[in-house]
């Protein structure tokens, strides 16, 4: 078989288009915006059609859905969610705890930006964002996917030590397993 | 009830002079004034002689102005169906109380979040030393000069602000042409 740049772009097409079409949510909801997601997947807004649903553990999952705050506590969870999932594996930041803080701007133990700690792939904006909200950013993460643009597992492994840097401000004692993939 | 309340009060004064009694008229209440060395001492007696068995609650006062925490023991009688608040007065630097999880076990969990959230540390408490709080770095966050503000924009990122963040009243009022109330012109940047 050839890899000439034809048969490249075929084959990343095919992959972009199977990969955009099955996108396995982890049932993990960190803060309030978890209260969003089942009327999002049940009958009226039925997420599934775009071929969004649950997944049950992080190793089936493809997409981690940061719901609303994380406290300094459930960010060591995260991460270490985050790395047994597998590739491709996408985040997508839920309400605006995740961008700046929202209403928790002051707290002592939320962190305020998600994105110098995971990758982030899609912020979806609102406190709460309303189901149409979290549909329309599941269409953005397909279109990026799609593109090929949604590579923040990529980002994460290319700048893993800035990462570690930053989660081990958070939690000094680290005990975590070593991240390999 | 008055009956009651004046026997627990003569009662609980022929043990401890020094326990200062306030009377509540129209409620189920009563409470003491206490040094905190009496603390154990009273509450076993109001538990193993008076009926007070339950203990309801352990509250905390932060008396930021007068250098003191104020610890508040709340039990309750079933058969007398009376509150008994016993208070007691500690000072804010390096706080030391007498522990209480050998009378309630419960206790124990109160005395914890004590230790962690205000720094008051109970003699002979045995227990993990984090409760709530994990790799916790800075002072003990519940006390009233600990300013969460300034420890977040130490510990945590923040993402900057927009440059163009400007008053949305204001556009507001030029669309649809009316005037800012009064009461909300302070509101206003």
């Amino acid at each position: 078989m050839s890899y000439d740049k034809d048969s490249h772009k075929i084959f990343d097409f095919i992959q972009n288009w199977a990969r955009k079409h099955s996108i396995w949510v982890l049932a993990y909801g960190t803060g309030c915006g978890a209260i969003e997601i089942p009327p999002t997947m049940t009958s009226r807004y039925d997420a599934e059609r775009l071929g969004v649903r649950g997944a049950a553990t992080p190793r089936q999952a493809d997409v981690l859905l940061i719901t609303g705050y994380l406290t300094t506590k459930t960010l060591k969870r995260v991460i270490r969610v985050y790395e047994q999932m597998q590739d491709p594996k996408y985040v997508i930041g839920f309400g605006s705890c995740t961008i700046n803080g929202g209403m928790y701007y002051d707290s002592y133990n939320t962190i305020k930006v998600l994105d110098k700690y995971l990758p982030v792939d899609v912020y979806i904006n609102g406190c709460m964002p309303r189901p149409e909200a979290v549909l329309a950013g599941f269409a953005k993460l397909q279109q990026l996917i799609a593109e090929g643009k949604a590579n923040g597992a990529q980002k994460y492994k290319e700048n893993l030590e800035w990462y570690r840097e930053n989660q081990k401000r958070i939690s000094p004692h680290w005990v975590m397993p070593e991240y390999n993939w | 009830m008055q009956k009651l309340k004046a026997n627990l009060i003569e009662h609980i004064n022929s043990g401890f002079r020094d326990a200062v009694a306030k009377d509540y008229p129209n409620e189920n209440r009563l409470d003491f004034y206490v040094n905190k060395q009496c603390i154990p001492s009273i509450l076993t007696y109001a538990k193993d002689r008076l009926g007070y068995i339950h203990l309801s609650h352990i509250a905390i006062v932060d008396w930021l102005e007068e250098g003191e925490f104020e610890l508040i023991y709340i039990i309750w009688s079933p058969e007398e169906k009376i509150k008994m608040f016993v208070r007691t007065r500690v000072e804010r630097e390096n706080p030391v109380m007498p522990n209480i999880d050998m009378i309630w076990r419960q206790a124990n969990t109160y005395e914890r979040e004590f230790r962690e959230m205000y720094g008051i540390q109970f003699q002979g408490l045995e227990a993990p030393e984090e409760f709530i709080l994990e790799d916790w770095q800075g002072p003990p966050p519940m006390r009233r000069d600990f300013d969460t503000e300034e420890y977040a924009n130490e510990t945590f990122f923040h993402r900057p602000g927009r440059e163009d963040a400007g008053d949305v009243r204001e556009e507001i009022i030029k669309r649809s042409r009316e005037e800012i109330p009064d009461f909300a012109k302070k509101y206003s940047r």
